[in-house]
C-alpha cells in the first residue's frame, strides 16, 4: 500500500487503508467528457462519503477560454445528472469553492509557469503541504507536451523547499498504441515523474468485482487448492458490448480496434488477476510483481500461422440489436468503408507456467454483440466417468465458477444436482451471489476508488511500466502478423446482434470446447 | 410477493391488530410458513447476509422495530428476528408473525428479506435464548441489537453465540453498570463477540474529521503544544462525548490526571498540562463541537443542531481552511445501518475503553 510515514496519531486504526492526503488536483483536458462525467462526480462523491481530505483544490487546465464560474456551472450541471449519490447543495458548494479553471494551450510553456505560480499561491494560502496530483485526461496526442512542460515548469520534481511533499501523475488510457509508442511514453513519463509517482489508470481495476477476484481466490480456502491445471479445464474471459460506434467514437476506434482498445489493457489485467500466484503481501509492487509474471509467461503468437490458429478477428455486418436495425461496422459514422480494423477479437492464450501448463485462457471482446456483459468463467474439469455414465443423460457438465464484472456484478457457481424423482437424472443448478441483492448500498465508482488511492499513494490498482510494456509486446506480435500481406488471415464477419463469427466458435471446437452462453 | 417497497401481505389472511408484523403463525409452523411464503412467488429474490436480531423489553416495540427493519433491509438484506419481551405478564405465552420486506434493487429486481416477530409474555428460563437459536439461518453471522439496558436475560448462554452485539449506551439509566456488564461479557467470550455502542458510532465522522485535519503539517507541528480540548454536546449524548474525549486521549498517548471543578487535567507525553472541558447544552446537536487548541493553532469540528453536515476547520495565524463533510446519523436506525456497512472488529473501541471507563467513573 502507501509508503507515507504515519505521523498523525489519529489516523491509525480509523480506516483500514491509507487516508488520502490533501493536495491540489490539476486536470488536463478539463473541458472534456471524462472530467465532467467521471472525475468531478467521483471527487464529489468522495466528499459526500467524507473521504475527500479537507483543503483539496481542483484546477481544470484546458484550452478554452472559460471562467472559474462558467467551469463550475458546467460541472454542477453534469454532477446533478450523473452523480451516484445525487446532488447535495451544501457539499457541492463546499467542493465547488475549491474548483478553479486555468486557461492555457497544452503546448504553451508560459501557461505552465503561470500554473506553477498559481499552485504555489494555493499552497501559501492553505499553509499546508504542497502536494500535487496531475491528472492527464486530454487526448493522447498531448501527453508528451503536457509531461515535458510540467518538467520544464519544475512541477514534476520533489521540491527541496517542501519536505515530504509529493507530485504524482495519473495517465489515462490509451497508454501507447504499440510497444514502441508505449516505451516512448514511458520514457517521457519517467523522465518527468519517478515510477513510484506514476499512476497508469485502468478503470477496470477500480471495479468492485475486479478487486474481489483476489478476495475470492485468497480469502477462501476452498478455491486456491483447485486453482490450477489439475482441476481447471479452461478459463473464458468475455467482454461484450451491444453498442457500436455511436457518438462519433468510430474515429478513434477505427484507429485502435478491439485488441488495442480493450484486450491490451482491461482484459489482460483481468487475466493476470485470475492467473497470478498469491502475492507475498498486498503492497502495490507485491501484487504487480505477480501480475507481470503472468503477462510475461503468455505464449507469444509471433508468426502468421500461430496467429491464424489462435486469434480470430472480426467485424460485424448489418444486423439487429435489441430489436433495432443497426449498420455494419464499415458503414458506421467516421469508419473507413474499407477498414480492416477488428470490432471483434477472440484469442486463445496459453500461460506457460507450472500452474497453468496446458490450460487455455479464451479471451473475446466485441462490439454489437447481443448484450453488454463482462465476465470471467472458470470451467472446472469433469468428474471421472465412473459412477454416473449409465444414468440417462450422463453427467451434464463440469462445474463453472462465473465472476461477473459488469453489469449485475456477482459470482455464481454451476453444479450438478439430482432431479427430483425416482430415477437418477442430473441437471446443472446455479448458486448465485449478486452484489445488488446482497448489498443494497451502491459500490463506489471505479474512479472514486482510483482517485482516492492516488491521493493516498497506493498504486496497487494501477498498471506498472513493465506490465504495460509486456502486454504491448504480446499484442504487437499479433498486429504484425495481421499486417503481413498474403498470409491469409482474413477478417471474419458476423451479423450484428449475434455472438461473433463462426471462426471463433471453431477455434474452441478444435479444442473440444464451446463459448459460454451469456 | 406483494408490492416492492412495501410489506408482504397475504390477501387471504385476516390481519391482527399488529398489521405491519405480517401474518400470525403458530410458533411450531414458522419454517413451513416461511417456505410457503417464498414458494408463492418466483419473481422476488430472498436475500440474506446475516441473522439480524432486534430485542426489546418494551412490548409495544415490535411495531416500531418492524418499520425500522423495512427501511434497514433496503441496504442490508437479512433474516430479521424481532423479539419483544413482556416480563411483567403473569402467564407465559408466545405469539409469532412472519412477513417479508421487499425493495426494488437498483430499480430492477425485487429483493426481499424475511422477518419473524415474536412477542414473549411472562418469565420463563432460557426462552429468549431458545427462541433465538431456533429461528436462525444456518451459517450466517448473528448480529444482535439489544435495545435498552442489559437485563438478567443478557446471559452467557446467549451472548457466547453472538457475532456482533449492538447497543446504545445513551439509553441506559446507569451506564457504569451497563459497561461493567459488557466488560464481563467480553471477557467471557474472550473478545470473540464484536461489541458496538451506537454512542461510539455517533462520533465516527468527528473522529474521521480530526484524523483528516491532523494530516495538515501545521496541525502536526502544533500537536505537542496542545493545551486545551473542548467538547460541546447535548446532555443525552454524554456517552458519545466521553468516548470521543477518550479517543483523543488514547490516540495522543496522554494521561488522565485529575478532575478539578468540572475540568479534567491531562498530561501530555512531553509533560505539558492539557485541560479537557465539556459543555452540556440542551440546545446543541448530539455532538456539537470538538475543539483542540494550541497557542498558534486551532482545530475544530462542529455541527449545528439539525444540520446533516459537519464543518471541519483548521486555523493558524495566516491561514484558515474549512470544509463541509457528512455528519453521523441522529437516529438509531441510521446509526445501525452505518455500523452494518462498516463491519470490522471495532478493536479501536476496545483500545479506547479503559480511558473511557476512567472518565465515566469520575463522571458518575
Amino acid at each position: 500500500m502507501g509508503e507515507t510515514e504515519v505521523s498523525n496519531p489519529f489516523r491509525e486504526d480509523l480506516v483500514s487503508r491509507n487516508l488520502a492526503e490533501t493536495c491540489s488536483v490539476v486536470i488536463f483536458g478539463a473541458t472534456g467528457d471524462l472530467t465532467h462525467r467521471k472525475l468531478i462526480p467521483a471527487l464529489y462523491n468522495l466528499a459526500v462519503d467524507g473521504e475527500l481530505p479537507a483543503g483539496v483544490k481542483i484546477l481544470g487546465f484546458a484550452r478554452r477560454d472559460w471562467t472559474d464560474e462558467g467551469f463550475r456551472e458546467g460541472l454542477e450541471k453534469l454532477n446533478r445528472e450523473v452523480s451516484r449519490t445525487g446532488h447535495d447543495e451544501e457539499i457541492w458548494e463546499s467542493l465547488a469553492a475549491n474548483v478553479q479553471f486555468h486557461q492555457s494551450e497544452f503546448q504553451d510553456e508560459e501557461g505552465y509557469r503561470r500554473l506553477a505560480e498559481r499552485l504555489d499561491e494555493i499552497d501559501r494560502e492553505r499553509g499546508g503541504k504542497g502536494n500535487r496530483l496531475f491528472y492527464i485526461a486530454s487526448a493522447p496526442a498531448f501527453f508528451d507536451d503536457i509531461l515535458l512542460n510540467l518538467k520544464k515548469a519544475g512541477l514534476s520534481q520533489e521540491r527541496p523547499d517542501c519536505e515530504g511533499c509529493w507530485s504524482r501523475v495519473i495517465v489515462e488510457k490509451p497508454f501507447g498504441t504499440t510497444l514502441a509508442t508505449a516505451q516512448h511514453l514511458n520514457e517521457v513519463v519517467n523522465g518527468t515523474f519517478q515510477e513510484k509517482d506514476t499512476y497508469r489508470i485502468d478503470h477496470y481495476l477500480g471495479k468492485e468485482t475486479a478487486q474481489n477476484i483476489m478476495v475470492l481466490r485468497f480469502a477462501n480456502a476452498i478455491f486456491e487448492p483447485m486453482w490450477n491445471k489439475e482441476h481447471i479445464d479452461h478459463v473464458q474471459i468475455t467482454c461484450a458490448e451491444h453498442l457500436g460506434m455511436e457518438g462519433g467514437r468510430g474515429g478513434y476506434y477505427d484507429k485502435a480496434g478491439a485488441l488495442r482498445d480493450m484486450v491490451q489493457n482491461h482484459l489482460l489485467q483481468l487475466l493476470s488477476l485470475v492467473a497470478m500466484e498469491p502475492p507475498t503481501d498486498l503492497t502495490a509492487d507485491g501484487v504487480r510483481d505477480e501480475k507481470v509474471k503472468v503477462i510475461r509467461s503468455l505464449r507469444q503468437w509471433d508468426t502468421p500461422e500461430l496467429v491464424a490458429e489462435n486469434v480470430v478477428r472480426g467485424q460485424y455486418l448489418k444486423g439487429n440489436v435489441n430489436g433495432e436495425e443497426v449498420p455494419g461496422y464499415r458503414e458506421e459514422d467516421r469508419v473507413d468503408p474499407d477498414s480492416e480494423t477488428e470490432s471483434y477479437v477472440a484469442l486463445r492464450c496459453m500461460i506457460d507456467t507450472w500452474r497453468w501448463s496446458g490450460v487455455p485462457f479464451y479471451v473475446r471482446m466485441g462490439k454489437r454483440l447481443p448484450k453488454k456483459a463482462t465476465e470471467i468463467s472458470i470451467h472446472f474439469k469433469e468428474t471421472p466417468s465412473v459412477l454416473f455414465n449409465a444414468t440417462p443423460g450422463g453427467v451434464p457438465a463440469g462445474n463453472v465458477l462465473v465472476i461477473r464484472i459488469q453489469p449485475d456484478e456477482g459470482i455464481s457457481l454451476m453444479m450438478n444436482s439430482k432431479l427430483p424423482g425416482t430415477t437418477l437424472r442430473m441437471e446443472p443448478v446455479k448458486m448465485d451471489f449478486r452484489y445488488a441483492s446482497s448489498f443494497g448500498k451502491s459500490s463506489p465508482e471505479a474512479y472514486e476508488r482510483l482517485l482516492l488511492d492516488a491521493m493516498a499513494g497506493d498504486a496497487t490498482l494501477f498498471a506498472r511500466r513493465d506490465e504495460v510494456e509486456e502486454a504491448w509486446r504480446f499484442i504487437d506480435k499479433i498486429h504484425h502478423a495481421w499486417a503481413e500481406e498474403g498470409k491469409g488471415i482474413p477478417i471474419a464477419e458476423f451479423p450484428a446482434g449475434s455472438w461473433g463469427p463462426r471462426e471463433a466458435e471453431e477455434m474452441l471446437a478444435r479444442d473440444g470446447r464451446t463459448w459460454r452462453r451469456l | 410477493m406483494g408490492a416492492p417497497g412495501g410489506d408482504f401481505k397475504m390477501s387471504k389472511v385476516t390481519y391482527t391488530e399488529r398489521e405491519n408484523l405480517g401474518v400470525p403463525v403458530e410458533v411450531g409452523a414458522i419454517d413451513r410458513e416461511l417456505r410457503k411464503l417464498w414458494e408463492a412467488d418466483d419473481a422476488s429474490t430472498n436475500a440474506s447476509l446475516m441473522n439480524f436480531l432486534v430485542y426489546t423489553e418494551d412490548p409495544e416495540g415490535l411495531q416500531k422495530n418492524s418499520e425500522m427493519i423495512q427501511s434497514l433491509t433496503q441496504e442490508h438484506a437479512c433474516r430479521a428476528v424481532l423479539i419483544a419481551m413482556n416480563r411483567k405478564a403473569s402467564e407465559a405465552s408466545v405469539k409469532a408473525w412472519i412477513t417479508a420486506h421487499c425493495h426494488l434493487a437498483h430499480g430492477k429486481k425485487s429483493i426481499c428479506s424475511e422477518q419473524v416477530a415474536f412477542l414473549l409474555q411472562g418469565k420463563s428460563l432460557g426462552r429468549l435464548r431458545n427462541t433465538v437459536f431456533a429461528h436462525l439461518n444456518s451459517d450466517l453471522p448473528l448480529v444482535f441489537w439489544w435495545q435498552g439496558e442489559f437485563s438478567e436475560l443478557f446471559e452467557e448462554g446467549l451472548y457466547r453465540l453472538l457475532n456482533r452485539l449492538i447497543f446504545d449506551s445513551s439509553t441506559w439509566r446507569d451506564p457504569l453498570v451497563g459497561f461493567h456488564r459488557l466488560a464481563e461479557a467480553r471477557e467471557d467470550t474472550q473478545g470473540r463477540m464484536v461489541t458496538q455502542d451506537l454512542s461510539w458510532t455517533r462520533n465516527y465522522f468527528y473522529r474521521l474529521a480530526i484524523a483528516r485535519l491532523f494530516d495538515d503539517p501545521i496541525a502536526q507541528q502544533n500537536f505537542s503544544k496542545i493545551n486545551k480540548v473542548f467538547i460541546k454536546a447535548h446532555p443525552s449524548q454524554r456517552m458519545a462525548a466521553l468516548q470521543l474525549a477518550a479517543w483523543v486521549i488514547e490516540r495522543s498517548g496522554w494521561k488522565l490526571c485529575s478532575l478539578q471543578e468540572g475540568i479534567w487535567l491531562i498530561e501530555s507525553r512531553e509533560g505539558n498540562e492539557i485541560s479537557l472541558e465539556f459543555d452540556w447544552c440542551d440546545e446543541a446537536a448530539p455532538i456539537a463541537e470538538l475543539v483542540i487548541s494550541a497557542p498558534d493553532c486551532r482545530v475544530a469540528v462542529s455541527r449545528e443542531k439539525g444540520n446533516s453536515h459537519i464543518c471541519q476547520a483548521i486555523c493558524t495565524e495566516g491561514h484558515c481552511v474549512d470544509f463541509s463533510g457528512p455528519a453521523d446519523s441522529d437516529d438509531p436506525e441510521g446509526l445501525v445501518a452505518s455500523q452494518l456497512s462498516r463491519g470490522g472488529k471495532n478493536s479501536l473501541f476496545m483500545e479506547v475503553f479503559p480511558q473511557f471507563m476512567k472518565l465515566l467513573e469520575e463522571d458518575c
